[in-house]
């Protein structure tokens, strides 16, 4: 008997999935079948982001002089969930927020597996933090608030000099991580416009009048001796003189002995090599935070010796997207080394904060 | 001479010196050794006496003030070269023998002058970077391992009466430069003599010599030079125009090549005036079609002009399609008025103005060409009329 009742059990049940299933066919049957998009999640400081900006571009940034194509608001949760038509789309997140000391802050970030392409049904964008702009990126300038001041060295001024703007401290106010640079006018005067924050303004004037490259003797350098400065909405902040010493002989022997940059606890290290399998050295290991890689890089490590050995130094945990170059500043030119990591398709790899991790070989080729 | 002799170093045999910093003016005589990098500050001026031999090891000479060379030779293993930092006319270097370094002389910006030098075993010979401007004169560039003589970011430089010979890569290679001369050149047995490449490198480059090279002159990647009156002599291929690129040649001498001008991939040359001399073929079409031009050359270059990225492997400089697009598309490459040599002017003569010279390979040759599997019509060549006499004499 109990076995009747439960073979007659199993029946129903069986018959009741069916049912079930076939519901769940005409249902979704009914369902739009146009329903494809992108769907995704906004963080800040990885936690959920509301109110955030979702604006959905047809062109990447070097085009993108026209306005969204979608525009949509974040959730509670920092979730948002757009209908598009079949297509490649570029998504960038952005919001503007005071915070609770009244500042006005700017926060935007691109996606970086950006462009997505929407095919059928949601296409899931990978969860992407924002960053503030001005802080962990390119200041947004802000008319009304900023620094000025004069760049002197023995007393006279310094024209064609750079000044460069900091964020972040912990790479030793070296390398590529500045925000913005300028370069001083005739009378060594300069004026950035900059939002309201806290700065670290390092000056330089190479022999070359380059705007990059590693100072040596002969160059002029300056850390302002007040740094940070806090900047404050609508002020502007005069610094005065800002007095360049020469780089000394013996300050620069004893950091290229201990290493250009500052070491951190976090680091990406490998070896350069070229098609053939030999080190390649003089190259320089760059990470950006771009998935398209242009533009200024985030760090770089100083170039590859002999063995084609490197160590590039970050100051916080990510996702970087990491490529070598033989030169740097500039796009590619006849002649130079040039090459990504290839472990993923996209070049990246996501690094947890004090940890050394090994990106293995990085093949180079020369480019004519 | 108001030059301050502030350390005199007269040493006749060779020790090891430390790192250098020259902050006063300095002269040197006899052999030097560095095995740490040497320095002279803005300013100073380093003279380095005839007859002097200096050598590096793991190491480079930096001038950001003025070096003063004269008969000195320059050497060692593992090393840079010579850095020339926005140095003026008064750093001059001549009869100097520099060789295996990975930059012989690198000029970043400035205007020196640089003359009856010899580069030999470098990477690259000299290279001119940074606006640099200045006269390189009477050098001869043998044997370097990738480029004789590198000109770019807008540099002006002469460069005039220089010899090129067995540069592995390229003898000369012009990249966004405009030398206020290049003339009176001769380059020998190079893989290639001269490469002007890249849109916005529209040097003139005229009165010069090329024998015995794989190929003479390429003109790549959109360039638009004016080549004139130039030899180009017994070389494998003359010119080689390349990938979008639009030159004028005229008034050349095109003598004896296997081939002497190859047209390639929607280029679309001016060719007139010249004289074509004894060429296995004179002048021959590759991959050169108006209709594939019109149909894929946009998208075929839609990669370049839509990456920004060095990592994306996109020359210098954001080039707009409209920059490169291709004026006149009728399928047609203008040969007018050129002297095809006296056995070519008679062929022309035999066969009329609708004959198919034997010396000129394009589209009543071979009429179609591959593409992904679609055929294109290959262009024809616009003969028609020719010149009956030469424009250059035969020369030695």
């Amino acid at each position: 008997m109990i076995f009747e009742w439960k073979n007659t059990w199993k029946m129903k049940s069986t018959l009741t999935k069916y049912i079930i299933l076939i519901l769940t066919i005409v249902l979704s049957a009914c369902t739009p079948d146009s329903e494809s998009g992108l769907s995704g999640q906004l963080l800040f400081q990885d936690q959920p982001l509301a109110a955030a900006q979702v604006e959905i571009y047809l062109k990447a940034d070097k085009d993108r002089s026209v306005q969204p194509f979608v525009v949509a608001t974040t959730d509670a949760e920092g979730r948002y969930n757009i209908s598009l038509p079949e297509g490649l789309y570029f998504v960038i997140g952005k919001k503007r927020e005071s915070t609770n000391d009244n500042r006005t802050r700017m926060l935007m970030a691109e996606s970086p597996a950006n462009p997505h392409q929407v095919a059928e049904g949601m296409t899931q964008v990978a969860t992407f933090n924002l960053r503030e702009m001005g802080r962990e990126g390119l200041p947004m300038a802000d008319a009304s608030t900023g620094v000025s001041g004069q760049i002197t060295h023995k007393g006279e001024p310094v024209a064609r000099a750079f000044v460069y703007i900091y964020t972040e401290t912990e790479t030793g106010l070296i390398g590529p991580s500045y925000g913005e640079a300028v370069q001083t006018d005739q009378d060594g005067r300069f004026t950035i416009n900059l939002p309201a924050g806290q700065y670290s303004l390092v000056a330089r004037k190479r022999a070359d009048g380059g705007r990059s490259g590693v100072l040596s003797p002969g160059d002029l350098n300056a850390q302002y001796p007040a740094n940070p400065v806090e900047v404050r909405s609508g002020e502007r902040l005069h610094l005065g003189d800002f007095h360049l010493t020469g780089v000394d002989a013996e300050v620069y022997a004893r950091r290229q002995a201990e290493g250009v940059f500052t070491k951190t606890d976090t680091m990406l290290h490998g070896q350069v090599i070229d098609a053939d399998g030999q080190p390649v050295s003089k190259v320089y290991v760059f990470a950006y935070l771009d998935s398209r890689m242009v533009g200024k890089p985030v760090y770089m490590s100083v170039p590859t010796a002999a063995d084609g050995e490197f160590e590039l130094y970050l100051s916080s945990g990510g996702t970087y997207y990491v490529g070598a170059r033989s030169a740097f500043g500039g796009p590619l030119e006849p002649g130079e080394w040039v090459g990504t990591f290839d472990a993923q398709p996209d070049h990246s790899i996501t690094v947890v904060r004090g940890a050394k991790d090994d990106l293995g070989q990085i093949t180079v080729r020369e480019f004519w | 001479m108001r030059l301050f002799l502030c350390i005199i170093l007269a040493m006749f045999w060779s020790i090891p010196a430390a790192a250098l910093v020259v902050d006063k003016d300095t002269l040197w005589t006899g052999e030097q050794s560095f095995s740490e990098d040497v320095r002279v500050l803005p300013g100073v001026t380093l003279t380095i006496a005839p007859g002097s031999v200096v050598r590096f090891t793991d190491a480079r000479l930096e001038i950001a003030g003025q070096l003063v060379a004269n008969n000195v030779e320059f050497s060692g293993e593992n090393w840079d070269g010579l850095i020339l930092k926005g140095s003026d006319a008064a750093t001059q270097l001549s009869d100097c023998i520099i060789k295996g370094a990975a930059t012989g002389i690198l000029v970043q910006g400035g205007a020196p002058i640089l003359e009856r030098l010899t580069l030999s075993g470098n990477k690259v010979g000299i290279a001119l970077r940074g606006k640099a401007a200045g006269r390189v004169a009477n050098c001869r560039f043998i044997a370097n391992r990738k480029v004789g003589l590198f000109l770019k970011d807008d540099s002006t430089t002469a460069v005039v009466d220089c010899y090129f010979a067995e540069n592995s890569r390229y003898g000369a290679y012009l990249y966004h430069a405009r030398p206020q001369a290049f003339q009176g050149n001769t380059f020998v047995n190079n893989a290639t003599g001269l490469m002007i490449a890249y849109h916005g490198t529209d040097p003139e480059v005229n009165d010069n010599r090329f024998e015995k090279n794989d190929i003479a002159i390429q003109v790549d990647r959109a360039a638009r030079p004016v080549l004139r009156n130039n030899l180009l002599r017994d070389n494998q291929t003359g010119f080689h125009i390349y990938r979008r690129s639009d030159p004028l040649l005229t008034g050349n001498r095109i003598e004896g090549n296997v081939v002497g001008l190859l047209v390639a991939y929607s280029s679309y040359p001016e060719i007139e005036g010249n004289d074509f001399v004894a060429n296995q073929t004179a002048l021959k079409l590759e991959f050169q079609s108006s209709a594939w031009e019109a149909l894929r050359g946009a998208a075929a270059r839609a990669g370049e002009t839509s990456s920004r990225s060095a990592f994306g492997g996109q020359g210098k400089r954001s080039v707009s399609e409209d920059d490169r697009r291709a004026r006149r598309l009728d399928g047609t490459v203008n040969a007018k008025g050129n002297w095809w040599g006296d056995v070519g002017t008679a062929e022309l003569v035999n066969i009329g103005t609708a004959g198919n010279p034997s010396f000129i390979h394009d589209g009543r040759d071979q009429a179609t060409f591959v593409d992904a599997g679609e055929d294109f019509p290959l262009d024809k060549v616009v003969h028609v009329p020719w010149s009956d006499v030469p424009f250059t004499e035969s020369k030695p």
